[in-house]
């Protein structure tokens, strides 16, 4: 009797025992880390042209802001998330993670968040030395979203149905059997995302509204939003990828323009979108009689025929 | 998104210049000041952007001074990136006027 209640006393504490150490997703420690486990750089042996193109995305520098602006500096340094030592910084300082970085959630420790911190201090000190200033941007771009966080980290949102997306697996627009360079050991197959082609891909991030799940409402991109709301209720029925992922050379331009880093591109893109008609008179106005006023009288009308407001993220 | 209006006499000095500004409008919800910033905005409210499939029509009346009855209008609309002085140029329309028939 005593042996069979310590036989189930092991088979009931073993699997908890198992359960409670079932290691969780191998985090990063540091910028280093996370950039290796999200490193594409393989993607490039067969990808060259799209590679190409996504390395002078937004996507490629997405912490970076509007020609290399640093747009986490003033989330560091003044505002509600603000720390006063890179110290106290935490995951929880970086609310724009959730888009700007979305692999780090799962994939980083506070560490990184407080040696980001440390770098976005170093770039923004009107006294250090130039050369730790670029190291310190340097060490900030080397976060990105990457050809593995859209293909495999964001593929799935229906995960209750789907299941989450599979560490070996590159989602696109087709199954494959294999993937890769025979040598290469991750990442061995293709399958076709249910969602990559639809809207509702890029919506996980170019947002619907304010952010409510932090400890300060963050209002970011509202594009998703302004396309379901304002675009699809007048009987658009493009994508975002139709107009963003054009095709170039049979392939879907993962340049994803505009590149606001490159304005004469942008100007074309944006003429293209938004018409301006402008209508003018020269004539002398009567208010009343006797008081001719010489005046000119400037009719402007603008149209919009993008798939969402002007301008929004 | 910035519509410029700006108006010259033939001799290249200003008459007059007036603007209109098209974007959504956020502040924090914690006063009445206006916001930039994703971390410092809790929700728009007053949006003035271009929306699809829409139009803004605007009309500019320029008292033109004693003895002048001709102008030069130019007009400007540019996509402003963070502040004014980093414009991306869309269209520009420069246009002479006159009221002499």
């Amino acid at each position: 009797m005593r042996t069979m209640r310590f036989i189930v006393m092991f088979l009931v504490a073993v699997p908890l025992t198992v359960l409670a150490q079932a290691p969780g997703p191998k985090k990063a420690k540091t910028i280093d880390e996370l950039a290796a486990m999200f490193d594409s750089a393989r993607c490039k042996q067969c990808h060259a042209e799209i590679y190409g193109q996504w390395e002078k995305s937004h996507h490629a520098r997405p912490l970076m802001g509007v020609a290399d602006g640093l747009m986490l500096t003033p989330v560091v340094k003044s505002s509600a998330f603000q720390v006063k030592s890179p110290k106290d910084a935490t995951l929880r300082t970086f609310p724009c993670f959730k888009c700007h970085l979305p692999q780090a959630a799962a994939y980083a420790e506070d560490s990184l968040a407080v040696e980001l911190t440390q770098a976005l201090f170093t770039a923004s000190d009107k006294d250090a030395p130039d050369k730790d200033k670029a190291a310190a941007r340097a060490k900030v771009a080397k976060l990105q979203i990457t050809c593995i966080v859209c293909h495999n980290e964001m593929a799935i949102t229906h995960k209750l149905v789907l299941g989450s997306p599979e560490k070996d697996v590159i989602y696109g627009s087709k199954d494959m059997a294999t993937h890769g360079a025979p040598s290469e050991k991750v990442f061995t197959k293709g399958k076709k995302s249910a969602i990559l082609n639809q809207a509702v891909f890029c919506g996980q991030c170019h947002g619907t509204g304010p952010n409510f799940e932090f400890d300060y409402p963050v209002q970011c991109a509202t594009l998703y939003g302004s396309y379901q709301h304002n675009y699809l209720s007048k009987g658009g029925f493009q994508s975002c990828q139709e107009c963003h992922m054009k095709k170039v050379g049979g392939i879907a331009d993962h340049l994803f323009p505009p590149n606001w880093n490159d304005k004469a591109s942008t100007s074309k893109m944006l003429s293209e979108s938004i018409s301006l008609d402008v209508q003018t008179l020269g004539y002398q106005s009567l208010r009343k009689a006797g008081a001719l006023t010489p005046m000119i009288v400037v009719n402007t009308k603008i149209s919009n025929t993008a798939g969402h407001r002007i301008p929004d993220g | 998104m910035v519509l410029e209006v700006t108006t010259k006499s033939v001799d290249g000095k200003e008459i007059s210049k007036d603007e209109r500004n098209y974007n959504p409008q956020a502040t924090s919800c914690l006063n009445e000041k206006m916001v930039y910033g994703a971390q410092n905005k809790a929700s728009y409210v007053r949006d003035t952007s271009l929306q699809p499939y829409e139009s803004k029509n605007e009309t500019f009346e320029i008292k033109l001074p004693e003895g002048v009855r001709t102008a030069d209008v130019t007009v400007e609309l540019n996509y402003e990136i963070h502040v004014p002085e980093n414009k991306v140029p869309i269209h520009k329309v420069t246009r002479r006027v006159t009221l002499d028939r």
